[in-house]
C-alpha cells in the first residue's frame, strides 16, 4: 500500500509551488488545517494527510509495533515526502507532530527547509528538574475519558468508518467525526503521544524552526514552548495572543500571519 | 385551570435557574460568564468563584481537560456543536460528578463565533452502568484468551527421529481472540503422531469454547484408530449431532514415523505444503473434502496417502498466512511456496517463526498459525 493511499494525503496548492506539509496532533484529522492552508495554498503546494488511525487513513495498516513510538509517524511523514519527492519542505506540525517533525528533520536533514512547531511538547509528563505539565496520573484520566466517549464508533458505524460499509443514510459527515478513531488505536495513540520523551532529539534537528507558543495552553505551557526554543539550535519563538491548544481553529489570521512572517525572513 | 395558569406563569429567568440540567454560558476561551443554580448545587461551586474567574475546563480532572483540549475544543469549533461528550467535573468537595456535556457554538450576525452555551447533565447512574458493561465486556476478552491460550499450550510429541514446531500470531487489530487452533499428539500406537490445524468460524469466546469441544473430539476420535478421512467422517457428524462448529476447516494428518507414511484428510483447509530436501516445497492438493457441517448430503471424506522422503516436512497451515486484501488466493500460496523456499534452515523450529514473520501482514486482522513437522 502506497503511503499516500494509507495516510489519506490531499495535495491542493500551487503545483510548483514550494511543497508545505500540515501534520495533525492527537485528536482529530486534517481538517484541524481547514482555516490555515488556504492561505498558503496561492504559492505553495500543499500537503494534508491524516496519521494511521485518524480520519480518512486506513486504519488496517495500524501496527502497533511501528507506531509503538513516534518514529513510525516520522517514518510515515519521509515515506509520504519520498511519494510525491518532495524536497524544500516546510513542515507544520500541530501538538504530538511538532514532535514528529523534529524527528524527521532530524533523520533526512536535507529534505526540510523549515519547521513550525505549533504548540510542541518534548516531554508532556514531569521529570526531574522538567516541568512537562501532567503526572502519569492524569495520562489514565485521559485514557479513562476516552474509554468513556468512543466517539462515533459504536458497531452501528465501524462499517462506514473503516470505508468497506455501503452506508449512504449515514450521510457525508457523521457527528464527531473529525475526532474519530478506532479506540484500540486512539488509546495506544494517547500513550505514545503523551508517555514519549523526545527532549534529546531536539538538539539533532538543523532546520531552522518556529515556535508557536499560545497562551494559556495547558498541553503545552510557555516553560515547555521556551524550553523547547532554547534546545533547537536555530529557532524563533513566537507568542501567540491565542488561547488554548489549537490556535489553528481559534486564531487561524494570527497562526498564518506568524507563519508567514517566518517564512519570509 | 387556575393551578395550570400558576404553573405557567413561571418566568423564563426560573426555567434557566431551576432547569433539571446545568447551564453555562462561556466565552470563547472557555471564562464563565453565566452559570445556573442547578449547576451551582450539583458542583458546590458559587457563582461568585467561578464568573470570570474560572473557565470550563478547569472545572474537568486533568485527563479530561486534556480530552477537553484535544477533542472537544476542536470539534466544537469544526462543528459549531459537541452533542454527548462523557467529561468528569470536580466539585468544590473534590468529588466527581459524571456529567455528560453539549455545547453549541453562537455565533453573531456575520458568523463570528461569540460565546459559548454549555449543558451539563448528571449522568452518575449511566456512567455507572456503562463501566459495569465495560469491565464485562474486557472480562470476557479475558476468559477467551484465557481458555484459548490453554487451548493451545502443551508440549509438542517430540523424539529423535520428529521434530515440531508452532508459529501463532494473533490478529494484531482485533480485541478478541481468532478462531485458529492447532494441536499435535501421540497416537495410542506410541508410533504415530496425529497433527492438525483448525479453523473456526467466528471469534471471542464462542470461537474459544467451540475450539476446545472440537479439539477434544478429534483427540478422542484419534484414540480409536480412525484413519483421517474416516475420522473427519466422525467429527462432522460430531459438529452436526451437537450444533458445534458448523463451517469449520481443518487439516488433519497422521504420521508414522518408522514408514514416514502420511494420511492426511483436508476439511475445506487450505493445502498442505511438502517440504522435501532438495526439491520445490509443493502443495498437496490430495485427500480434500468440504468444511465440516457444510452440506446436507454427506459422502465419505477422501483422504490422500504418501509416503516422506527421507528428511521431509509437511506444513499445516490457517487462511490467515495466506489471504491478503486484493490478492488472489493463488497468488498466497505461490508467495508460501517461495517463501518456504527461500529459507536456508528447514528445521521447523527456525522455518515455522521465519516463514510466519515474512508472510505477516500488519493490515489483515486475522489470526496466522503455522504448525511445521520434519522427521528424520
Amino acid at each position: 500500500m502506497s503511503a499516500v493511499a494509507r495516510n489519506n494525503v490531499v495535495v491542493d496548492g500551487r503545483p510548483d509551488g514550494r511543497p508545505m506539509i500540515f501534520a495533525h496532533g492527537f485528536g482529530c484529522d486534517q481538517n484541524m488545517w481547514r482555516h490555515v492552508w488556504p492561505a498558503f495554498a496561492g504559492d505553495h503546494r500543499v500537503v494534508l494527510f491524516d496519521h494511521v488511525g485518524a480520519g480518512g487513513s486506513d486504519a488496517s495498516a495500524y501496527d502497533r509495533e511501528r507506531y509503538g513510538s513516534l518514529h513510525g509517524y516520522a517514518d510515515d511523514v519521509l515515506e509520504i515526502c519520498r511519494e510525491l519527492d518532495l524536497h524544500d519542505v516546510v513542515f507544520v506540525g500541530h501538538s504530538v507532530s511538532a514532535m514528529v517533525g523534529v524527528l524527521a528533520a532530524a533523520a533526512e536533514p536535507e529534505r526540510f527547509a523549515r519547521l513550525v512547531l505549533v504548540g510542541p511538547s518534548p516531554r508532556y509528563i514531569d521529570d526531574a528538574g522538567y516541568t512537562g505539565g501532567f503526572s502519569r496520573e492524569d495520562v489514565e484520566g485521559l485514557l479513562a475519558a476516552l474509554d468513556s466517549n468512543y466517539l462515533g464508533w459504536s458497531s452501528q458505524m465501524a462499517p462506514a468508518i473503516m470505508g468497506n460499509g455501503d452506508r449512504p443514510d449515514l450521510g457525508e459527515e457523521l457527528t464527531n467525526s473529525f475526532c474519530r478513531a478506532d479506540p484500540e488505536i486512539a488509546a495506544q495513540f494517547a500513550r505514545v503521544t503523551f508517555l514519549s520523551d523526545n527532549r534529546a532529539d531536539l538538539s539533532r534537528v538543523r532546520t531552522p524552526s518556529l515556535v508557536l507558543q499560545c497562551s494559556d495552553d495547558i498541553i503545552a505551557p510557555e516553560p515547555v514552548g521556551a524550553y523547547v526554543a532554547r534546545h533547537l539550535p536555530e529557532s524563533t519563538l513566537v507568542h501567540l495572543e491565542a488561547t488554548g491548544h489549537c490556535p489553528n481553529l481559534s486564531a487561524p489570521e494570527e497562526t498564518v500571519a506568524a507563519i508567514r512572517a517566518f517564512l519570509a525572513a | 385551570m387556575t393551578d395550570d395558569a400558576g404553573l405557567l406563569e413561571e418566568t423564563a429567568e426560573d426555567l434557566f435557574e431551576d432547569a433539571p440540567c446545568g447551564y453555562l454560558t462561556t466565552r470563547l476561551d472557555g471564562t464563565i460568564v453565566r452559570v445556573n443554580r442547578t449547576f451551582e448545587t450539583w458542583t458546590g461551586l458559587r457563582r461568585v468563584e467561578l464568573l470570570g474567574r474560572r473557565r470550563f475546563q478547569d472545572l474537568l480532572a486533568p485527563g479530561g481537560r486534556i480530552y477537553h483540549e484535544t477533542h472537544y475544543a476542536p470539534l466544537l469549533r469544526m462543528q459549531g456543536s459537541v452533542r454527548e461528550i462523557a467529561l468528569e467535573l470536580v466539585r468544590a468537595d473534590g468529588s466527581r460528578l459524571a456529567a455528560l456535556v453539549n455545547s453549541t457554538l453562537v455565533t453573531d450576525a456575520s458568523g463570528r463565533p461569540r460565546v459559548i452555551k454549555t449543558t451539563v447533565f448528571d449522568a452518575t447512574d449511566r456512567r455507572g452502568y456503562e463501566q459495569e458493561l465495560l469491565r464485562a465486556r474486557r472480562r470476557e476478552q479475558e476468559i477467551a484468551q484465557h481458555l484459548q491460550r490453554s487451548l493451545l499450550s502443551g508440549d509438542l510429541p517430540a523424539t529423535d527421529g520428529l521434530e515440531v514446531a508452532v508459529a501463532y500470531r494473533p490478529a494484531v487489530a482485533g480485541i478478541e481472540v481468532g478462531g485458529d487452533w492447532y494441536d499435535a499428539f501421540w497416537l495410542d500406537d506410541g508410533e504415530s503422531v496425529g497433527f492438525v490445524v483448525g479453523d473456526v468460524v467466528g471469534r471471542g469466546l464462542e470461537a474459544a469454547a467451540t475450539m476446545g469441544q472440537l479439539r477434544s473430539a478429534l483427540r478422542a476420535l484419534a484414540s480409536t484408530g480412525l484413519q483421517p478421512g474416516p475420522l473427519l467422517d466422525a467429527l462432522d457428524g460430531y459438529a452436526r449431532r451437537h450444533g458445534v462448529g458448523q463451517m469449520t476447516t481443518l487439516a488433519y494428518a497422521e504420521l508414522r514415523l518408522r514408514t514416514r507414511r502420511l494420511r492426511l484428510a483436508c476439511a475445506g483447509h487450505p493445502p498442505p505444503v511438502l517440504v522435501a530436501p532438495g526439491a520445490r516445497p509443493e502443495l498437496l492438493g490430495e485427500g480434500r473434502s468440504l468444511p465440516l457441517d457444510a452440506h446436507a448430503v454427506r459422502s465419505a471424506r477422501a483422504e490422500a496417502t504418501l509416503t516422506l522422503p527421507a528428511g521431509a516436512g509437511v506444513l499445516l497451515y490457517t487462511d490467515g498466512l495466506i489471504e491478503r486484501r486484493g490478492r488472489s488466493l493463488s497468488d498466497g500460496l505461490d508467495r508460501l511456496l517461495a517463501e518456504v523456499a527461500s529459507q536456508d534452515d528447514q528445521a521447523p523450529a527456525a522455518l515455522a517463526p521465519a516463514v510466519v514473520h515474512a508472510l505477516h501482514d500488519p493490515g489483515h486482522a486475522d489470526d496466522v498459525c503455522l504448525l511445521a513437522v520434519r522427521i528424520r
